[in-house]
Parts: structure tokens; C-alpha cells; sequence
């Protein structure tokens, strides 16, 4: 086969433009791998709250405590009588549920409510910072100014905390936000402050994490594992677990010991760092167009010589 | 049979307002009353979405299934453009409008879906930009890409529709003309560059989905294996939307064109099923295809369709039956989407129970919008110089015009069934 000078031409531009592309690449990829970030870690004076599912007797005086500190109205709608909600709701920041197995031996209460990650994804989802976590606290809190309500924070949640109002035209995220007003006050959270078993208590979450540890060292084998949930799972959270029966069954999701955005983020917070592969392209393929351009103007001449007829675009 | 397809000529000969038009514009009239509607009462009455299930069809169907299918001006551009395949130039203007439709509703429905839209303007302050949200990418990529490159870039032929149209526009028809020339090369590039990133990005969504998407398709490749369906559903589409077009408007098929269409599909479906079965084996999750759940049934569904797709793309670059042309590139579209879906909804798990499926009106308002692109596109079709032909259609068109005492052609009907004329 014989190559014209076309040929010849077309295929170094393109193998110049392959070869632009390509070093374009591994150079941003090399900048982004040495600036590889490092996981999070709690901030310093990270508030924090345990549970000890061990200790907890299902009163839900805590549900109640919270429906009052945060102005929410009390979901009846399952139960006339009581407050009773199925799940988290939008009305509902933190619940008690009971595990019992089919034949009744092994049962156990757990508390649910945001967990405050140390890396929280709904915080990664987050357009415009809807929802942030607290640099100093580490309390993950919803802005209505900021958020769009696209509900990324709901998808992204391995936990499924955030809640979305779905009835009218106004909705809002709704989800734990460790009373933070009690907390500029000096206060504790409403669901810590009565419970009457000290069965969640608060704390900071370094202070938190200690003592959870003692309680372990001090009962072996009460615990399961003998791990405390929230130290590491997910890239660790401020609200900790302690529980007798096996944490997925109390409905805490089996996580590896990465954040969810640190773990499945990490490539596209590379390729996107500092915006230079796809700057780096578009130049590349501006080059090449152009290239091409000359090529295409001639094949347009052509044309309208055949045809007569003014070439399209 | 196969006639030369040398230009754009508008589809001159048929009346607008069909019976078909009345009824797609119907049915875009009742989506936009029942958008209205959403607006007021909210997201709750309106639509299956749950805590859950938090994405609805609007999001996971309508933009990032339909944005995939309309990716075609950037998956033939690039062929076009990049790689020298001259002959598709001549297909670009289908290419562009659709793309330029799929993205403008799926943005649509992308503002529609979201509960709080007062603050969406929060787009246009990059300092409050997370950069590390996919969602960001998408939103602020997708609609830089809509506005600028690929309006642009429809540009061409709504230019000649103007000045044929009104020949003493005040504005210099030659100085448009090189300023659009002149800027093309900035232009075309951008349209290459956002849709790569925002196409991945898409995928990048269910990424933070984490362990609750099967592991038959969350992988660190999920954005690639997207950005990569994106382009053999573009190719695919516009094939569709060709051979749709030329039946319902009796116009010649370019087989050599098609061919050539069909030829790229291929390749890039076979190497993102190689890539596909390599990323799920590399990662020892290949057992799970062989459980027997709904999940492995999905996963199967994909592949059995999309390498039907390949058998009748590959039969058809040999055969050149328009048949197996269509049937190949039909049916990598409804696997293509089938995969691009999946991850969002089927193939999602967040809590155990959990059940999501959309409303009457979710469906019905998802329904209105695709019908007024649908809509749209036969609308600009007729109008202006989009779909390919041989040059003698223009001729004729010409000779029409001048000679307005010839009778027109009986006028061809839309909406026939018989999709392939014979081969």
C-alpha cells in the first residue's frame, strides 16, 4: 500500500495528539497520586455520643426529648395513641428499635440518629454545602440557603439518615443535628440529657472512645467482638455503638474501615485535580481540530466544485 | 437502494401539523400541566420516590439514561473530527440536534426533580462549588456543554434556515458565517472535553452508592464503563433516529454511512464487554453472575442484548442489510440503557424492603418531555436542512421552490409501522 503525503500527515498528527494525551495523563496523574490525600481524621475536639445497646430499655424517652428540643411535631400516623414512627422521617431525628430474633431469645433496643462521620459522604454529595460538617465539633448540619434538595445526600448515606420532607412546595433535609443549639448554649443533646439508664451518654469522642474501651476491658466477652462500632467502620463516626448482639442486625451496615468518598472518590478527585487533564485535553484537541480543519476545508472545496453548491457545515 | 447521502436537506414536502405532531404536542401539554402541578403539591403525591429510593425516573431515566443516548455529538464527533472519518460529517447535524434535545430536557427534568429550585443559582458561584460532588460535575458540565458548545454547534443549519427564510436579515450572512468558522475548532473541542467529563461523572453518582449498588456493576470503573456506553449509545441512536427519519419521510438510506456507524459501534461494544468481564473478574466478583437473583438476571439481560447487538452489528457491516442494520443498533440502545439504569435503580439496594416504582404522573410527565423532543426534532427537521440526503433531494428542493407553480407532492405520512422498506 502506498502512503501519500496525506496519509503521512494525518497519522502524525494524530499519533502527536495520542502522544499529547497520553503524557498529559500520567503527568496529572502522577501530580494528583504524590498529593494523594490522606483519610480524614476527627477533629480535635470532635464531640461525640456512645450507646450501649446493653444498657438501653426501650423507653424512648429520648425520641420524646428530641421531638421537643427540635420543634418537630410528634409522628402519630402509625399509632394515634403514640408517638410511633417506622422508621427516621422527617419528623423524626432519632428513634428506638427493637431487634428480636424469631424465637425470642436474643433481642436487643437500638437508638438510630445521624452518626456524624468523621468523612461523612452526604457532606461529599453535597452541591453547594447544603450540608456541612463543623470544622471544630464535627456536627454534620443541613443549610436550607445552600440546599437544592436533590437528595444526593439520601443515596449517598450509607446509614440512610437524611430525610426529605416530600409533601409541599418547601422541603427540607431532615436529620440529627446533635442539637446544636443546646450545644452553643452549654448544653448537652436533649436525647443524652434524660436518658435514664445513661444507656446513650455524651461526650467528647476521644473521651467517648476511652470509655467505651474500659467498658469492654471491664466485661469480656459482654461485647460483640468486643469492638466498638463508629471507631474505625466507615472511616469512623463521632456517635460510637456498643451491643451485645452482632451490629447488623441492629441494622449498623458492615463498612470497611475506608469512608465511603475517601474509598470510591479517590480516582475522580485525581483525574479532577486542579482541572489539569481536562485542560490539558481541550488544548490537545484544539490542536487537533484545527489540524483537521485544513484538511476538512479542502474536502469542502472540492464539493462545492463538484456540486456547484455552497459546502455545509 | 443505497443512495449517496451528500447533504443536509430539510424535509420539505410534508406538512407540519400531522396527526401524530397533535398528539406528541398533546402529550408534552399534559406533562407541562402536571410539572405545574408538582410544583405546588410536591415531590410526595406526585411521584414513587421514597427515603429510600430518593432518585426517581426524572433523574435516573430522563437524564442519565436519556443524555447517553444523546451523546451521539460527541461520540461522531470525535470519529468526525479527531479520527478523520469524513464520511459521518455529513450525519453531525442529526447528531447535534439530538444531543441538543436529549440535554436540554434532561437538564429539564434534572430542575423539575429537585425540591428546593430557588437555589439553584448557587450554580453560578463557583466559590461555593464542592468539587468533590459528582453531582456539581454534572450540573455545572451539563449545562455549560447545553448552552455554549453544542447550541453552537447547531448553529450551521439554523443559520441557512434564517437567511433562506429571510434573505435581508440586517446582519452580514458571510461575517456569521466566518465567525462561526472561525470559532469552531475552540468550540467543537469543548464539546468533546465536558461531555467526557460529565458522561463519567454520571457513573461517578452511583460511586458514593458505595457496597448498596451490586457489586455485579459498582466498580472504581463505574465512570468509564458509563463515558463508554455513552459513546456506542450515541452512535447507536443516531442510527436509529436516521433510519426512523428515512422511512417515515421516504428518504434514501446511505448504507456505506450506516455501515461505517455500525462498524465504530461494534468495536466499542465489544471492548467495553471485554473490559466489563475483565473489571468483574479482576475484582472475584464473577460468581456473583452465576447466583440465581434478580441482580445476575439483570446482568445477563445486558449482556445477552448487547451481544445480540454486536452478532447483528457485525453481520450487518458484511451483509449491508438495512434489516440487521437497524435491528443491531435498536437493540444496542436498549441494552445500553438497560445498563445505564441499572446501577441507579434495579441494581440498588439501600435498605432491605425498600420498593420504588414510579407514579402514573411520574411516568406521564417523564413521557411529556421526551415527546416534546420528539416533537421538536420533526418539527426542526422539516424546517431546516438536519437530516442527510442525496444531493438530488436538494436539486428537487430547489426546483420546487423556484417553480412554485409545481403541485406538491402528496403528502407522506408519519407514524407508519413498517420501520424498514424492504431489504
Amino acid at each position: 500500500m502506498e502512503i501519500t503525503r496525506r496519509d503521512l500527515l494525518h497519522r502524525m498528527t494524530t499519533g502527536g495528539a495520542a502522544l499529547a494525551v497520553g503524557s498529559a495523563v500520567s503527568a496529572a496523574t502522577m501530580t494528583a497520586v504524590a498529593h494523594a490525600e490522606e483519610p480524614a481524621t476527627a477533629p480535635a475536639q470532635a464531640v461525640g455520643m456512645l450507646y450501649d445497646a446493653t444498657r438501653c430499655i426501650g423507653c424512648q424517652t429520648c425520641v420524646v426529648a428530641c421531638t421537643k428540643a427540635n420543634d418537630l411535631q410528634a409522628d402519630s400516623r402509625r399509632d394515634p395513641l403514640h408517638q410511633a414512627p417506622g422508621d427516621l422521617n422527617y419528623r423524626t431525628k432519632t428513634l428506638i428499635k427493637l431487634y428480636k430474633e424469631a424465637d425470642g431469645k436474643e433481642f436487643s433496643f437500638v437508638k438510630q440518629q445521624c452518626m456524624h462521620c468523621v468523612d461523612p459522604a452526604c457532606v461529599s454529595a453535597c452541591m453547594f454545602g447544603g450540608l456541612k460538617k463543623d470544622a471544630k465539633s464535627g456536627v454534620v448540619s443541613w443549610n436550607g440557603k445552600l440546599c437544592v434538595g436533590c437528595r444526593y445526600c439520601e443515596v449517598a448515606c450509607p446509614f440512610s439518615v437524611p430525610k426529605f420532607r416530600w409533601e409541599g412546595y418547601n422541603p427540607e433535609i431532615v436529620k440529627c443535628e446533635f442539637c446544636k443549639d443546646r450545644l452553643a448554649k452549654g448544653e448537652e443533646p436533649a436525647c443524652t440529657a434524660v436518658c435514664p439508664k445513661k444507656a446513650v451518654i455524651f461526650g467528647s469522642r476521644a473521651e467517648l472512645l476511652k470509655e467505651a474501651k474500659l467498658r469492654i476491658a471491664k466485661n469480656p466477652g459482654k461485647y460483640y467482638q468486643d469492638r466498638v462500632f463508629g471507631e474505625k467502620e466507615g472511616g469512623g463516626t463521632q456517635v460510637l455503638y456498643l451491643s451485645h448482639v452482632a451490629f447488623d442486625k441492629i441494622g449498623l451496615p458492615q463498612l470497611g474501615d475506608e469512608s465511603v468518598p475517601h474509598q470510591y472518590l479517590k480516582w475522580q478527585k485525581r483525574l479532577y485535580s486542579y482541572l489539569v487533564l481536562p485542560a490539558g485535553l481541550y488544548v490537545t484537541l484544539v490542536g487537533a481540530i484545527r489540524n483537521n480543519w485544513k484538511h476538512h476545508e479542502e474536502h469542502m472545496d472540492e464539493e462545492e466544485k463538484a456540486t456547484g453548491l455552497k459546502a455545509q457545515l | 437502494m443505497s443512495e449517496r447521502w451528500q447533504r443536509s436537506v430539510p424535509v420539505y414536502d410534508t406538512p407540519i401539523w400531522t396527526r401524530p405532531f397533535q398528539c406528541l404536542c398533546a402529550l408534552g401539554a399534559i406533562g407541562l400541566i402536571l410539572v405545574l402541578y408538582r410544583e405546588i403539591v410536591g415531590l410526595g403525591p406526585t411521584s414513587g420516590m421514597n427515603d429510600a429510593y430518593a432518585w426517581g425516573i426524572w433523574k435516573t431515566f430522563n437524564t442519565m439514561v436519556l443524555t447517553g443516548l444523546g451523546s451521539g455529538a460527541f461520540a461522531i464527533g470525535i470519529a468526525a473530527w479527531i479520527f478523520r472519518r469524513d464520511q459521518l460529517h455529513v450525519v453531525m447535524r442529526t447528531a447535534v440536534l439530538t444531543s441538543f434535545l436529549a440535554y436540554i430536557f434532561g437538564l429539564t427534568m434534572l430542575g423539575i426533580d429537585v425540591g428546593r429550585p430557588w437555589n439553584i443559582y448557587w450554580i453560578a458561584v463557583p466559590w461555593h462549588w464542592n468539587l468533590h460532588s459528582p453531582l456539581l460535575e454534572v450540573a455545572v458540565c451539563m449545562s455549560i456543554y447545553a448552552t455554549i458548545p453544542l447550541f453552537l454547534e447547531n448553529f450551521p443549519p439554523a443559520i441557512e434556515y434564517l437567511y433562506d427564510r429571510w434573505p435581508d436579515l440586517p446582519v452580514n450572512r458571510e461575517k456569521v458565517e466566518k465567525m462561526i468558522v472561525a470559532g469552531y475548532p475552540f468550540v467543537v473541542s469543548l464539546a468533546y472535553v465536558l461531555p467526557a467529563m460529565h458522561q463519567s461523572s454520571l457513573g461517578a453518582l452511583m460511586l458514593l452508592g458505595g457496597s448498596r449498588v451490586s457489586p455485579l456493576w459498582q466498580t472504581p470503573f463505574l465512570p468509564l464503563l458509563y463515558v463508554w456506553a455513552a459513546a456506542f449509545l450515541g452512535f447507536a441512536f443516531v442510527t436509529v433516529t436516521l433510519f426512523l427519519s428515512s422511512v417515515a419521510w421516504k428518504r434514501p438510506l446511505d448504507l456505506e454511512i450506516l455501515a461505517q456507524l455500525n462498524r465504530l459501534t461494534a468495536w466499542l461494544i465489544g471492548s467495553w464487554l471485554v473490559f466489563r468481564l475483565v473489571d468483574l473478574t479482576v475484582r472475584g466478583q464473577i460468581r456473583s453472575a452465576f447466583q440465581a437473583n434478580m441482580f445476575a438476571g439483570l446482568f445477563w439481560t445486558e449482556l445477552v442484548l448487547l451481544g445480540a447487538a454486536l452478532w447483528q452489528l457485525r453481520e450487518s457491516v458484511q451483509s449491508r442489510s438495512p434489516r440487521t442494520m437497524f435491528y443491531g443498533a435498536l437493540l444496542t440502545c436498549v441494552g445500553g440503557m438497560l445498563y445505564r439504569f441499572d446501577p441507579t435503580t434495579t441494581a440498588f439496594q439501600p435498605k432491605p424492603g425498600a420498593v420504588y416504582f414510579p407514579s402514573v404522573i411520574e411516568l406521564t410527565i417523564s413521557l411529556g418531555f421526551v415527546s416534546i423532543g420528539v416533537a421538536m426534532f420533526i418539527l426542526l427537521a422539516k424546517l431546516m436542512p438536519i437530516l442527510p440526503a442525496p444531493l438530488r433531494l436538494w436539486r428537487e428542493m430547489e426546483a420546487a421552490k423556484s417553480n412554485q407553480s409545481l403541485a406538491p407532492k402528496p403528502a407522506a405520512r408519519l407514524g407508519r409501522e413498517q420501520l424498514v422498506a424492504g431489504d
